[in-house]
């Protein structure tokens, strides 16, 4: 395989930049993704070696064994030009760096664990190059960049902060004990000194390492130039710094025991170290960086390295792949593994983010707005101000743009101001639990954050009503809120049917109800629905109630996750997001009564109705089961509620489906009709065919018509009158089709007719249109 | 010439009786070969799933009885299916002057809406499971994934294999219900074999609850798939009898859909060999997120279609086509420009569009307006309305 590679990366090299189509390229991905994943399989490995063997020794093998290997492939000493002593001093300068710096990040790997040093010290020269560009120079490269740049630091944050790793508590009990050899027992002491924890002493470390590897991959292309390639310098280099690093490693095995039984059993893994981790992946990414742009090899790359290293940190320590690797490993008493933390994994998350944003290329902006059709019928954009210069709006502004416009109209307010209260509660209610370790308010936070997805679907599509009409949606978005009232609505029969279900089992097997802590959460709850209802009924602020918007929170969640069945916890739940549904039901009907509003301004009025009625029901259920030992009134409450919420959602459901089905507006039927009416006794009209109108949003009410008139009237005179007649009866986006031929209806006649006749029409008209091609062109 | 409405109440409950209205429908349903179809399937999935649950309350297994309910939930979608394709077959009125053709695609985004929502809880309880894998019973699983793959592949024969097939298709959503329940029976039995001790043990109880959910899930939803399959074919075939041309894009959706099924039973059968095999707990929980992701997947093509349609977008096959067409009709003698092209569907196919022309004052309209509409009914818009505007001069 290595002849194959090496062949591959020596024409290349020749080549220089070869454009290659996109098909072949994919062959050279496959390449980068599976070296990457060697790769990660590799430090793996090694983070197990390194357990027996001395981090000098392992180092001095890796080295030594490349540079057997590329000695043979490259032949440093007889190709090429003869080097100069200037050169060799550079040389040793350069591999003493090396050294360092594959010491330094060795060693990060055995402090933080295969997984994490993949994360923090495999980034390609690219993204980091591009991430201290965002940070220490003024030009970062625009708001795209900045993002990503942030994006990486949340995740070094991250990993120093939030992965509560056990081996790592554990190793960080005894830092400035008794070490192996002078160089870690140095580096310990060094950590301690700085007053890090062990284990975030080794990020640290790591990130320096990285920067260092990055600093010192550019100053060496410059000596790479006078030497002759990069392969001849990694060459000469791995040979020179094994030949630094032999007396060091002639002293450590007098000086020291070694750990190791038998050097025989390791020969197959150091094999495979060396292969993956220095000659494959060296040659593979020499390969792809010359036929595919850097960017998007690191891109990839760092997405196959990380990915596989989160699935390797999962499943190494899994008997299975003990089992796999038993012949090739040496035995070990006590395995202590890195564990995967949420921490890690949201980090790992974060770099893969972070390193294909700063890795993609800047692109220009393509966004227009539709002017018309040019006479040759292409769409017409026009490009203005910024459209062109910016890739992607800076975050800030984004942000400070849709906040405008979401406070600009009532409606999106009143949801913002609400979806504020319940997230503040939600993360209020999740940073106790996890700060109590309750499992259950955890959970009800969940649901919450679940819940609160209606309302952000309800703030969405009121922000998308606003959007302008586009030449795909040539009506404007204004559906959109049908749509959502409509989604909103079906979401809540199924909540219903679920609870429905739930409160039937419930009532085969009533369960044994916790109600130490259900009432004054669910009076809390009350309240803060109480206050959600007034502010989507009325035009009042409420400001104040906060906290009992919290109270309500949290009892609405207890409801949702029920049948989780966490003990008495989940059954008063259960029992209140029923009492919440039904409440639901009671808000329908309110909202009807008001009338003027939207659908989906309905839909998550009825949402708040449904949980303000749920903590209701909470409350009296709890208070006949405390009472009266009623256990049995859950289920009952919780029945009776699904049946409400139902019935409410009904109606909701009924006018958005007519809406979608493109029924004639209820409120303007009548007034249709008359028009209708009026416009058959307009002079010269004969009859009108084809009516039909139907609403497309709040404020649109379309109408098309076809109008036979008779042949000596004035067209446009008609169709001013019908326009005026119609607009009257609330038409605001008409078009009349008049028609004065008998002929013409005919034809027209056939555009909502039959099959065959269709096909003659089709086949006269195209033959029409032949004849009128050779008139017109 | 044509008349304004026809007054049919064939198909319209009567008003009296709820006999006569029952009656109606269920006329109305065996009248056509496909809700036929869909109505079957739905009575065998209903029964069975009131089987399971009678059985579940007098025996008080508390995981028989969830799982009748998540049957339940999946026959709404199948319930969701077959009144689409009742309700479409209703003539227009005075109020409804489109008719009711409209309603098969509600049907399907309903469909697939809920399709997004199975997959929602099979992924969350994947994730949960994640965490904390429970002991998964696996003996029943191999054979019942074996034959669910085995009909999905059936399934994914008849569709690339002419999509007019009535009688094929239902061949296979038949034996698939019928999987399905084999499948419920088997989950069922399971659960009531730990019946009581999952009771009282908060753990044991989630564990029966999982399993019993996310094979139940899965099987449900390849039974959605095919509810909704059959609803399509049912409106292609409603299509194919008044117009050329069917909408190959859903066809391709669905068999996307069956798919991403068979990818699923073939997950379900990795998992369970895996799990018997090696004792990996780990697969079982990453199979339902995977297939949950799939089923995700798959329905995204159906729902965005859908709802491009419900929000009047313009029609996606007529895109390329509409530009040239204005680009023809600009150039007919007198036209000076084309405003406000509203172009929109109907129905899958039935594209309807209106058009305000602006002409020259001497140009004749009549002319103009014929060759307007011919010009677009040869791309497929069939119901269009121009007005014609002499512009100011």
């Amino acid at each position: 395989m290595d002849e194959k590679y090496s062949n591959n990366v020596l024409s290349g090299g020749q080549l220089g930049m070869v454009e290659v189509p996109n098909s072949r390229l994919t062959r050279y991905l496959v390449l980068l993704i599976i070296t990457k994943i060697l790769k990660a399989l590799g430090v793996f490995e090694s983070y197990d070696i390194l357990k027996v063997v001395h981090i000098v020794q392992f180092i001095f093998i890796l080295k030594f064994g490349s540079a057997l290997i590329l000695l043979f492939f490259q032949k440093p000493f007889s190709s090429g030009k003869v080097i100069s002593k200037r050169q060799w001093i550079k040389l040793l300068k350069h591999s003493i760096f090396s050294c360092v710096i594959s010491l330094l990040g060795f060693f990060g790997l055995t402090l933080c664990g295969p997984l994490r040093t993949l994360l923090l010290f495999e980034h390609s020269d690219v993204v980091v190059i591009a991430l201290l560009g965002v940070l220490f120079t003024s030009s970062g490269g625009g708001p795209s960049k900045t993002r990503g740049a942030a994006l990486f630091i949340i995740a070094v944050i991250c990993l120093l902060l939030f992965d509560n790793d056990d081996l790592m508590a554990k190793m960080a009990e005894h830092p400035e004990g008794h070490h192996d050899s002078a160089l870690t027992h140095f580096l310990y002491t060094t950590i301690a000194f700085l007053g890090l924890a062990d284990h975030k002493g080794g990020v640290v470390l790591l990130v320096v390492s990285l920067c260092l590897k990055v600093g010192f991959h550019t100053a060496a292309r410059k000596l790479s130039v006078e030497l002759g390639g990069a392969k001849r310098l990694y060459a000469l280099d791995n040979l020179v710094s094994s030949v630094v690093l032999l007396p060091w490693v002639i002293i450590l095995s007098f000086t020291t025991e070694s750990k190791v039984d038998s050097w025989s059993t390791l020969i197959l893994p150091f094999a495979m170290i060396i292969v993956s981790l220095m000659i494959l992946e060296f040659y593979v990414e020499a390969i792809c960086n010359a036929k595919m742009e850097v960017q998007r090899c690191a891109r990839y790359g760092s997405f196959a390295l990380f990915s596989s290293a989160l699935l390797l940190a999962n499943f190494w320590t899994h008997p299975l792949t003990d089992q796999l690797r038993s012949m090739s490993k040496p035995l070990q008493g006590n395995s202590t593994e890195h564990v995967l933390s949420s921490g890690v994994l949201v980090s790992a998350i974060f770099f893969i983010m972070s390193s294909s944003i700063l890795s993609s290329p800047s692109r220009k902006g393509q966004k227009g707005t539709l002017v018309g059709y040019s006479p040759e019928g292409t769409p017409l954009y026009n490009f203005m101000g910024d459209a062109l210069q910016h890739t992607s709006q800076s975050l800030p502004r984004f942000i400070k743009d849709s906040l405008k416009q979401i406070l600009e109209e009532y409606d999106s307010r009143q949801i913002f101001y609400f979806l504020c209260l319940n997230l503040a509660f939600t993360f209020v209610e999740l940073f106790y639990g996890v700060w109590t370790n309750s499992l259950g308010l955890i959970s009800d936070g969940f649901h919450m954050l679940f819940d609160c997805s209606a309302l952000v679907l309800g703030l969405f599509a009121a922000l998308m009503t606003r959007w302008k009409a586009t030449r795909i949606f040539s009506y404007g978005y204004g559906r959109v809120e049908i749509l959502s009232g409509f989604i909103n609505g079906l979401f809540l029969m199924v909540i219903a049917f679920f609870v429905f279900m739930e409160s039937v089992t419930r009532l085969v097997d009533p369960p044994n109800i916790n109600t130490d802590m259900l009432t004054p959460v669910s009076v809390g709850g009350l309240l803060v629905n109480l206050v959600g209802i007034c502010a989507f009924s009325h035009a009042h602020s409420h400001g104040g109630k906060s906290c009992s918007g919290h109270d309500h929170g949290h009892s609405h969640h207890g409801h949702s996750h029920a049948d989780q069945g966490h003990g008495g916890h989940g059954h008063s739940h259960g029992g209140h997001g029923h009492g919440g549904h039904g409440h639901g039901g009671h808000g329908h009907s309110h909202s009807s009564g008001g009338g003027g509003m939207n659908a989906n301004m309905r839909g998550v009025y009825l949402h708040v109705l449904a949980d303000t009625l749920g903590s209701v029901g909470v409350i009296i259920s709890t208070i006949l089961i405390r009472q009266f030992g009623w256990l049995i009134a859950d289920p009952i409450c919780s029945l009776f509620i699904a049946t409400l919420i139902f019935l409410s959602v009904i109606p909701l459901l009924k006018d958005a489906c007519e809406v979608l089905l493109l029924r004639i507006p209820p409120e303007h039927e009548k007034e249709l009709n008359n028009a209708l009416h009026k416009i058959e006794k307009i002079e010269g009209v004969l009859s009108f065919r084809d009516p039909h109108f139907w609403r497309h949003s709040a404020s649109v009410v379309a109408g098309t018509i076809h109008l036979q008139v008779m042949l000596d009237v004035v067209e446009q005179r008609i169709v001013q009158q019908v326009t005026a007649i119609l607009k009257d009866a609330g038409v605001n986006n008409l078009s009349v089709q008049v028609e004065k031929d008998a002929y013409f209806q005919h034809m027209s006649g056939l555009s909502n007719g039959f099959q065959d006749i269709l096909i003659m029409t089709q086949q006269m008209e195209s033959l029409k249109h032949m004849n009128d091609g050779t008139c017109i062109m | 010439m044509l008349p304004l409405s026809v007054k049919d109440d064939e198909y319209k409950p009567a008003k009296f009786s709820l006999l006569l209205k029952l009656s109606g429908w269920i006329r109305s349903i065996l009248s056509d070969k496909t809700s036929r179809n869909l109505f079957f399937f739905l009575c065998l999935n209903l029964s069975f799933a009131f089987v399971e649950l009678s059985y579940g309350i007098w025996s008080n297994s508390l995981g028989l009885i969830s799982d009748s309910f998540h049957m339940f939930f999946d026959c709404t979608a199948l319930l969701a299916g077959l009144a689409a394709s009742v309700v479409s077959r209703w003539r227009s009125n005075d109020s409804f002057s489109y008719g009711y053709v409209r309603a098969e695609v509600i049907g399907g985004f309903v469909n697939g809406l809920f399709l997004v929502f199975t997959a929602f809880f099979i992924f969350s309880e994947g994730v949960e499971r994640a965490l904390e894998p429970p002991d998964v019973h696996h003996e029943r699983l191999l054979p019942v994934s074996v034959a669910g793959l085995a009909v999905n592949l059936v399934g994914i024969f008849v569709f690339q294999h002419g999509g007019s097939g009535h009688g094929h298709s239902h061949g296979p959503s038949q034996g698939h219900g019928h999987s399905h329940s084999l499948f419920n029976g088997a989950a069922g039995h399971s659960h009531h074999g730990q019946g009581g001790h999952s009771h009282n043990e908060q753990g044991g109880h989630s564990h029966h609850g999982h399993e019993g959910h996310s094979h139940h899930g899965h099987e449900g939803h390849s039974h959605h798939g095919h509810g909704g399959h059959s609803h399509h074919e049912d409106h292609d075939a409603f299509e194919d009898e008044h117009r050329p041309g069917s909408g190959k894009q859903i066809l391709q959706g669905v068999l996307l859909h069956i798919v991403a099924d068979t990818l699923g039973s073939v997950g379900v059968i990795i998992s369970a060999l895996l799990m018997q095999n090696y004792d990996l707990m780990i697969a079982d929980p990453i199979c339902s997120m995977l297939i949950a992701v799939l089923i995700g997947v798959s329905v995204v093509p159906l729902l965005r279609e859908s709802v491009g349609i419900l929000m009047q977008r313009t029609p996606p096959s007529l895109d390329r086509d509409l530009p040239q067409c204005y680009q023809r009709v600009q150039q007919l003698q007198g036209v000076y420009s084309v405003q406000h092209p509203h172009f929109w569907t109907l129905c899958s196919d039935v594209y309807v569009g209106t058009l305000k022309v602006a002409v020259a004052p001497d140009a004749d309209a009549r002319w103009i307006l014929s060759q307007t509409h011919g010009i677009f009914t040869q791309v497929g818009v069939r119901q269009l309305y121009v007005q014609i505007e002499p512009a100011a001069m």
